[in-house]
């Protein structure tokens, strides 16, 4: 049985008439064993990939390699269907006009993989056919407790307008969650993190076709290893306070502030997906109505909600204070990420600055950018920037854009942008 | 007292206030017969005790330390952690809020004032029922820069009020004999409170728990207050003179005995720095004693902490302040006493607050 654990980092003194509190609550959780392993829990999984013609006979045969190395991590009783996608989806596996899913054995493991083995490159790309019938596909094994997707596409959404791929996203949030990954460098990614934000998962860039069947094998292993179909963050806040934001910000920033929905007035609820042995750290903020010095009150009470049942508590508190050696004091914690999310989002803004052609914001914006991976020592970020910009100085963000950059380091600088390194405790 | 008396249980002879063990039968210093420990009847009413944990934190339910009922902000619930499950706020805690009335004629209010997030004042006191005949208040001042200090306080206050207690002076029959026993009673009541500091102060505590000290005794007319630190006692006799009982360890009053006008001195930067102070970094902490002797009344006898004299340092103005408080609330001493704590709150609540009133 899973347990989990909630932590609270804050300074929880505020100056006479402070309003906002910000806290870091680290939930952990142990002993969540395999998917679909608990008791009333069944796993469904389903691989979609690329088969358009941008991909080459070379691509499709690498990704149909990744697909059958992905098939042999899926765990056997684990519910399984494969799609392949161009500007419409079929159901590769099981092969039928009709949406289904079979459970895994060595039988149908084996049927997969040779249909897998039959994909060619053939027709355009409209990722949001992929996305409805993945939903269809899970829609029709309803004891299903924890859906998951890997996405692989290598180009651009042709064929299908923004706003379709918009309304379709927003179709299918909830339903399912899913991973995304980008083969080669024509694909775009703002479109496939909108995705893959929405849909609870990551994103990422894999350079060359050779390196698709390690990626898939690992995304598999841990969508299997997440025993705990699903878990929801709740966050009380006392009647007349505002809740800033919740959001995640380890191990990737991931702002879930809009995915509210209510469990009473003073209770919101926010998706957090499925749980494996891991630890997340999140960031809330709370503005109250400021109270006397001395007075005392909780400013959040935040819970990881599996169902019904509260399975992790941590108190936010506030205290005001006229001891300036105590309000003046900014947690570390909070530091840490507060400057970690500035640095995923220097990033994204630097590199959409730099793909507009204004060299000004996007110079000044990788500049704070490489200033803040240092202050933070984020190491990996520091080193994907370098790809990107020349650092004349760390410390004051002084930096010159490169001349030729690598697209490929480009969107691996985008796509890992997100990511963060843990505060040392 | 030797060595092996003092790690005894430290008591004192009830008839002359001479140090005795509790193995002895009759007293060393004047031979009085000694009541065998065990099981005695208590000689004073301390029922009106709150029953507030000295050490709330150490793993009890919030929620059980707490002043039970709904929200006092918001009429909320209050939840398991002792917050208000609407608006957040924290319930008020017992040792935030505390009150005691062992007789119709005695009552003290402590209380956490305004700016302080914990009361580390502490107050103990015992009262027999016949209105001016014996009471026996004490007060402890946490420092609030150390540690503890909220329990070590209340655990102090209590340890002196149980030796006051357990002791009635009968002395020789002469009235200097009597003199020597409250005030020998005196000192044992601080030994007791500084050992109770020292048993609620971690060992390796970087910076001990430490309090303030004062305590009248009244007895049949005779009045000893014992002082260490700057809590007070005064005395306002209804038909004479205010006067302070107590002179504080303080750097204030050091200023004043050079001739700095009082107001100036207790507005100066180390104006709550004290010089004596019971704790493990004590210098010294044997109570400095005044005795009044036939005290008779009418009057008030008031013992408080600086977070009301603050606010009014003076004996005449202080006795002014508590006469009109208790023409206003039909002289009753709990409900007066409640009224000046507000009071010291109007003015601000710097610093924890609390009043030990006695009506003669």
């Amino acid at each position: 049985m899973a347990e989990f654990t909630a932590s609270v980092y804050q300074n929880e003194f505020l100056p006479d008439g402070g309003t906002d509190v910000h806290a870091i609550v680290t939930v952990n959780c142990t002993g969540a064993g395999a998917a679909g392993s608990s008791a009333g829990d069944e796993a469904g999984e389903i691989i979609i990939v690329d088969t358009s013609g941008s991909m080459g006979a070379d691509g499709v045969r690498a990704a149909a390699y990744a697909a059958q190395t992905a098939l042999d991590q899926i765990l056997d009783g684990v519910w399984f269907a494969v799609i392949s996608g161009n500007d419409r989806a079929q159901l590769a596996f099981p092969a039928s006009p009709e949406p289904v899913m079979v459970r895994m054995d060595q039988f149908t493991r084996q049927a997969a993989k040779d249909a897998v083995a039959r994909f060619y490159a053939d027709g355009g790309t409209a990722m949001g056919t992929w996305l409805r019938l993945a939903a269809r596909v899970f829609a029709t094994v309803p004891s299903l407790t924890q859906k998951h997707a890997i996405l692989l596409t290598d180009g651009e959404n042709q064929h299908e307008s923004p706003e379709v791929l918009t309304a379709t996203i927003e179709a299918v949030t909830g339903q399912f969650q899913c991973d995304c990954r980008g083969v080669g460098v024509a694909w775009q990614v703002e479109e496939v993190r909108r995705i893959a934000t929405a849909l609870l998962g990551t994103v990422d860039i894999i350079p060359a076709p050779d390196q698709l069947a390690a990626e898939f094998s690992k995304l598999i292993r841990q969508a299997m290893s997440k025993g705990v179909a699903s878990a929801d963050m709740r966050v009380w806040a006392p009647q007349g306070a505002q809740v800033l934001f919740v959001r995640q910000v380890a191990p990737t920033v991931d702002d879930l502030t809009a995915r509210r929905t209510e469990v009473n007035p003073l209770t919101g609820s926010y998706p957090t997906g499925s749980w494996g042995d891991e630890s997340r750290d999140y960031h809330v903020a709370v503005r109250l109505a400021a109270k006397g010095i001395g007075q005392e009150q909780l400013a959040a009470r935040v819970q990881l909600a599996i169902g019904d049942q509260v399975v992790a508590q941590g108190l936010v508190k506030a205290l005001w204070s006229a001891d300036e050696a105590l309000t003046t004091r900014i947690s570390p914690e909070v530091a840490h990420y507060t400057g970690q999310t500035e640095l995923a989002n220097a990033i994204q803004e630097g590199l959409a600055a730099k793909a507009a052609g204004d060299t000004a914001t996007a110079t000044t914006k990788l500049g704070r950018a490489v200033q803040l991976a240092a202050a933070t020592g984020n190491e990996e970020a520091t080193s994907r920037l370098r790809k990107v910009v020349d650092i004349d100085n760390q410390e004051t963000g002084t930096v010159r854009l490169k001349r030729s950059v690598e697209k490929a380091d480009e969107m691996a600088l985008d796509t890992a942008s997100t990511k963060t390194t843990r505060v040392k405790k | 007292m030797d060595v092996a008396m003092t790690s005894t249980t430290r008591t004192v002879c009830p008839s002359c206030g001479g140090p005795i063990a509790d193995a002895d039968r009759f007293c060393e210093a004047c031979g009085a017969e000694l009541q065998p420990a065990g099981p005695s009847t208590p000689a004073l009413d301390t029922d009106t005790e709150p029953t507030i944990e000295l050490n709330p934190a150490a793993g009890l339910n919030p929620a059980a330390a707490v002043v039970p009922g709904p929200c006092q902000s918001c009429g909320g619930t209050i939840g398991a952690e002792g917050y208000c499950e609407t608006c957040g706020a924290k319930a008020v805690k017992l040792r935030d809020h505390f009150t005691e009335q062992p007789a119709p004629w005695v009552a003290a209010v402590c209380d956490r004032g305004i700016r302080h997030s914990r009361n580390e004042d502490a107050v103990a006191i015992a009262a027999d029922p016949e209105p001016g005949t014996r009471a026996l208040l004490v007060v402890c001042d946490g420092v609030s820069s150390s540690l503890d200090s909220d329990v070590a306080s209340l655990a102090a206050a209590r340890a002196a009020r149980d030796v006051l207690v357990a002791g009635r002076a009968q002395g020789m029959g002469t009235e200097s004999s009597r003199v020597a026993a409250v005030v020998a009673r005196m000192k044992a009541a601080a030994d007791a409170a500084n050992d109770a500091v020292l048993e609620n102060t971690s060992p390796d505590s970087p910076n001990p728990a430490s309090c303030t000290f004062v305590a009248t005794v009244l007895e049949d007319g005779l009045l000893v207050a014992g002082v260490v630190g700057d809590s007070r006692a005064y005395w306002f006799p209804d038909n004479a003179e205010a006067m302070a009982l107590t002179v504080d360890d303080s750097w204030a009053a050091e200023l004043i005995a050079t001739g700095v006008p009082r107001h100036e001195a207790e507005t100066g930067p180390q104006a709550h720095a004290i010089t004596r102070w019971l704790g493990k970094d004590a210098p010294d902490h044997t109570p400095r004693t005044t005795v009044l002797n036939d005290v008779t009344g009418p009057g008030w006898l008031l013992v408080c902490s600086d977070g009301l004299w603050n606010y009014c340092s003076e004996a005449a103005p202080l006795a002014d302040l508590v006469r009109q408080t208790a023409a206003a609330h039909g002289g009753e001493p709990l409900a007066i006493s409640s009224a000046l704590v507000d009071w010291a709150n109007a003015q601000g609540g710097q610093d924890n607050i609390t009043v030990a009133l006695a009506r003669l």
